[in-house]
């Protein structure tokens, strides 16, 4: 016990006495915890998605895949509704099973109108999510083709009194407006979960009949099918039967081909979903495994850049303490005593250091949940602060480890005769070799922040073929209110003075769809199309979005540019309908230019159910590749065919103040639809608010990689203060004989540039490497020759930065006066 | 060769003034061996770091060859010294981590010879003071004696024309210090001013002249004719 009050206080003076080696040694921990704790509160989180359900270990999510002739394969999150009951009719160890579809609705509460999220679910969606009920009967319910389940949020939002139990609502859906009782309210869902719903209503088929594609196409994909498989039933028998059950219940497709050789299901367990399912169809916001991955790591080699800065500075100040542990030695102490001694410093100084970083993740979090947009917070009363405490002493006793060994393994008779420095060769090899790791890993970290920024610059900047300032979207035109509107509104529009065009489409700027149809010229065979994506436009579409068309023209109103309708087809009374075509689809048709492609016929089946009916299209214009989703795909072979029946979004083309504009479309459309929300977005937002997420990752990398930097030159600065010290009588003696302050700077200067040089030979190809790979994740990217733009650039910031660190404790020992350094030894 | 006059320098702290140099005049010819001897803490070193031009006085004049240096910067002395004077100190003072050769070649680094004419003159210094056999070995391989005529080397490398030691032979066994003090006067035979601090009087006596201090003071200065 005495021994130990004696290791403390020699702990506590040593950490008093040597304030800048604690203060580098604390900072520097102290900032790597905090960095890795706000890391592992994010990935906890990441990893953490629907793990809160009871089951979720047996629940499951199955996806469809297509498999177009010539186009990568397209996953879905969703699948063809009528699977699921084929579903529990083929696997008994499929107990319970659920579609569910979102549908933007209309809350009619006194007259006044809501927008809300509702989920179409069948009555096992609650046997399989064990939803926490607050009040009434779950199970009667999603039972009541009138029953509503509401979350806390929205009871209290519409029923402020506590009193919204047994209450009515009136919804409208579109396809139905009528009212519904709530029989449940359910606690509202953590935010760790791909399911975030807030009212469900059960699927009523009947009531979808205008729009059957919903819950009855095999080839359309509408809704989530989540199942719950009996407990230690296998899900890769399930898969592995798949094909074989999607031949036996697809409904023939018209081709020789089986269904099973173009289409997939394949189901995937409900805690994956957040961070590898598919992301075509997701409702809610997804994470990403490599981004999981990256920080995870980013975390650890900070830490691990924290716990060199700890090893270096001590065993370079080993020598300075040969004397204490010699002493030590001589009065006694076996190595043993020494080492425990050693680590409890190194252990100490980690609990002051983590002391420090709790304080400063606190400070931390509201602006990194800012940044991430997330509501992370650090549990005191829970694991988070076992987990802390062990990282500290797992650190501490990492980095005291190497330091303790050196140390107690002086012989004192050599130190106490001698006087002579212990710091040998191999360990000051080995201080070079981990600095050098330092910078490269900081190095690294440098680039790779430099190549994803310049990647989401030139993603923002990327000429994307249409003009994306100044164009306002107009949202929720589907609406039925709004669909016998359009018209009228569209020219209202016309007539404000600061708009120059308008339009309607089916699609806009990154609003991520997936339509495609089935194309053919009349020389393909009948059942090789070509699968190609499907945008359908209004008059003037072109001239709102500026793009300028390759060949032909575009759709005129004076001009019989209209399609021809299904009915008319079977009437007999079909008519040649016009078509405007990209590049890439000219291409992958095979005509020679755009030139060639005008006044081509194109077949398309729109027949269902084996009907034999195909509308004909004759080629009026070639538009260029326009980027309407996001730069991660691929541009797709496409059409933009003319459609006057219905639409998504009124695009309107402005001068002006953005402001105004909305102000002005707004004041029309509230007057004319009172009972459909007006909502919009300017495309340059909503194409920046694609990169959000990327935008909030890159920030927090950037930070890391920052502070990994600061760690690193901490630990730099330390060193180099240190190593002046050593050096005082080398110094010295080389003034003495002529050397002038800059030679003495230069000579520090240098020690510390060779690590930093060597370390980006190492980082380069490092980074070229992995970079390049991360790279290839996007279709459209930087080159990957600018990687080595930012490696040299890189290099000669970590030069500088390096620099700045020594030079200032280079400049006061060299300065300093030769006579103190040699007078006594 | 230098000539101090009145030359005082008092250290100052926080409340306490102490006076090392008070009113000190001497004068050194050119081509003289002068030893400094005194009791611990008369101001020896004090004087003879003044004299090197690694610390200044507080008033005074310090002509070195006609050149009054008392006011100059430390750069300006920098200049002045490298030329002239070379230092050998009692403790060696050698860098560990630097071969023999290498110890000695640093002083002609700062004075811009090409490096084929520094690796003559180190050779030729070598064998002049005889530790040839020695250039690549580490200080840490060397006796004491051998360590101290390295250091000599290295003062005369750069035919700097006085010698400053500090107490050459204060870690040095008798026939070690015995060694280093014929060099040393050898050197004096040879042209080279040199003044020395010992505390042994027969070392002193190795000088043509001795000069004492007390408490700050020049209070004897007894000349010794050469046998």
């Amino acid at each position: 016990m005495m021994l130990f009050k004696n290791y403390f206080i020699s702990a506590w003076r040593n950490i008093y006495n040597h304030k800048l080696f604690s203060m580098i040694n604390i900072l520097g921990l102290a900032i790597g915890l905090t960095s890795c704790m706000l890391i592992a509160l994010f990935v906890r989180d990441e990893i953490s998605y629907d793990n809160f359900w009871a089951n979720s270990k047996n629940i499951y999510r199955m996806h469809q895949t297509f498999l177009p002739s010539g186009r990568p394969p397209m996953e879905f999150s969703a699948s063809a509704g009528p699977i699921v009951h084929a579903l529990k009719k083929d696997f008994p160890q499929i107990i319970h099973a659920s579609r569910e579809a979102r549908k933007k609705s209309t809350f009619i509460q006194n007259g006044r109108y809501f927008d809300e999220q509702v989920t179409l679910a069948d009555p096992d969606f609650i046997n399989i999510f064990d939803f926490s009920i607050i009040a009434g009967d779950l199970d009667n319910t999603i039972n009541d083709p009138n029953g509503l389940i509401i979350n806390h949020t929205l009871a209290n939002k519409y029923f402020p009194n506590g009193n919204a139990l047994g209450q009515t609502m009136t919804i409208n859906a579109d396809v139905f407006e009528r009212d519904f009782k709530i029989g449940a309210i359910i606690e509202d869902m953590p935010n760790n979960s791909q399911l975030n719903t807030v009212a469900i209503i059960k699927i009523v088929e009947e009531e979808w009949k205008s729009q059957e594609w919903m819950f009855d196409s095999w080839y359309s994909v509408n809704t989530h099918l989540y199942f719950s498989l009996n407990p230690g039933s296998d899900i890769d028998e399930i898969n592995k039967q798949m094909p074989a059950f999607i031949d036996r219940n697809f409904e023939d497709s018209g081709s020789d081909d089986p269904v099973s050789s173009f289409v997939i299901l394949n189901s995937q367990n409900v805690k994956e979903l957040h961070l590898s399912g598919p992301s075509i169809g997701e409702y809610q916001k997804m994470g990403s495994m490599t981004t999981v991955l990256t920080f995870s790591a980013v975390a650890i080699l900070i830490l691990i850049i924290a716990s060199i800065n700890f090893m270096n500075l001590s065993t370079a100040r080993a020598s300075s303490r040969a004397r204490e542990v010699s002493l030590r030695k001589v009065m006694g102490a076996s190595r043993k005593n020494l080492i425990t001694q050693f680590i409890g410093e190194s252990v100490l100084i980690t609990l002051i250091a983590l002391f420090t970083s709790i304080v400063m993740v606190e400070m931390a979090l509201p602006i990194y949940n800012e940044i991430i947009g997330k509501e992370l917070s650090f549990e005191y009363a829970s694991f988070d602060t076992i987990i802390m405490l062990l990282l500290a002493f797992g650190v501490g006793i990492l980095g005291g480890i190497y330091p303790a060994l050196v140390l107690s393994g002086f012989r004192p008779a050599e130190i106490l005769k001698t006087n002579q420095s212990t710091d040998n060769n191999v360990s000051l090899k080995l201080r070079s070799a981990l600095v050098i790791f330092q910078f490269a890993v900081s190095i690294t970290l440098f680039v790779s922040t430099a190549v994803v920024y310049g990647q989401m610059i030139y993603a923002k900047n990327k000429d994307l073929g249409f003009n994306k300032e100044n164009l306002l979207i107009i949202k929720n035109l589907y609406r039925d209110a709004a669909v016998e509107k359009r018209q009228l509104l569209v020219d209202e529009y016309k007539r404000l003075p600061n708009v120059i065009s308008v339009t309607w489409s089916n699609d806009a700027p990154g609003v991520p769809t997936e339509n495609n149809t089935s194309l053919r010229t009349p020389d393909m065979p009948e059942n090789k199309n070509l699968l190609i994506g499907n945008r359908t436009v209004g008059y003037d579409f072109f001239e709102t979005y500026d793009i300028k068309m390759l060949s032909g023209r575009t759709y005129d109103i004076n001009k019989n540019d209209q399609r021809a309708e299904a009915e008319e087809i079977r009437a007999g009374k079909g008519f040649v309908s016009s078509l405007i075509i990209n590049e890439t689809a000219v291409n992958r048709f095979g005509f020679k230019n755009p030139e060639d492609a005008i006044g081509k016929i194109l077949y398309r089946p729109i027949g269902n159910n084996g009907e034999n009916l195909i509308r004909e299209y004759q080629i009026i214009g070639v538009a260029p590749n326009v980027y309407l989703d996001t730069l991660k795909k691929e541009i797709r072979p496409e059409m933009f065919e003319l459609m006057t029946k219905y639409a998504q979004f009124i695009s309107v083309r402005f001068t002006g103040s953005p402001t105004a504009i909305v102000e002005e479309t707004r004041a029309i459309w509230e007057r004319e639809i009172p009972s459909i929300p007006f909502e919009y977005n300017h495309t340059i937002d909503q194409l920046d608010q694609q990169y959000q997420t990327e935008q909030g990752e890159m920030t927090m990398f950037a930070a890391f990689s920052g502070l990994a930097i600061l760690i690193a030159c901490l630990g730099l600065y330390g060193l180099a203060s240190f190593t002046a010290e050593r050096r005082t009588k080398e110094i010295g003696v080389r003034k003495v004989l002529g050397a002038r302050v800059i030679d003495i700077i230069k000579l520090l200067v240098w020690q510390f540039t060779k690590p930093v040089i060597i370390a980006n030979l190492i980082a380069w190809p490092v980074a070229y490497y992995t970079m390049s790979i991360w790279l290839e994740g996007f279709a459209y990217r930087i080159e990957s020759i600018l990687i080595l733009g930012f490696c040299i650039l890189s290099g000669i910031a970590a030069l500088l930065i390096a620099w700045i660190t020594v030079a200032g404790n280079s400049m006061r020992v060299a300065m300093a006066n030769p006579i103190k350094a040699l007078r006594y030894e | 060769m230098l000539k101090l006059q009145d030359l005082t320098k008092a250290y100052r702290t926080d409340e306490v003034e102490t006076v090392a140099l008070n009113n000190v005049n001497i004068e050194i010819e050119t081509g003289e061996f002068v030893a400094i001897m005194g009791p611990s803490g008369c101001g020896k070193s004090t004087l003879l770091n003044i004299i090197g031009m690694l610390d200044t006085p507080s008033s005074g004049h310090y002509f070195f060859k006609d050149e009054d240096v008392a006011g100059y910067s430390e750069s300006q002395l920098g200049v002045i010294r490298k030329q002239h004077i070379g230092f050998i100190f009692q403790s060696f003072n050698l860098i560990d981590e630097l071969t023999v050769a290498e110890n000695i070649e640093l002083a002609l680094l700062y004075h811009d010879i090409p490096a084929a004419e520094r690796k003559e003159r180190v050779a030729a210094v070598m064998d002049k003071v005889g530790i040839a056999h020695r250039a690549k070995h580490m200080p840490s391989q060397l006796s004491g004696g051998q360590q101290q005529r390295v250091a000599v080397a290295r003062a005369v490398v750069g035919n700097q024309s006085m010698i400053l030691a500090d107490e050459p032979t204060g870690n040095l066994d008798t026939a070690h210090g015995q060694e280093v003090m014929e060099m040393l006067q050898k050197l004096n035979e040879e042209g080279t001013t040199i003044v020395m601090v010992t505390h042994s009087p027969s070392h002193a006596d190795y000088a043509r002249r001795t000069i004492n201090l007390l408490d700050g003071h020049v209070v004897t200065e007894s000349m010794r004719s050469k046998i």
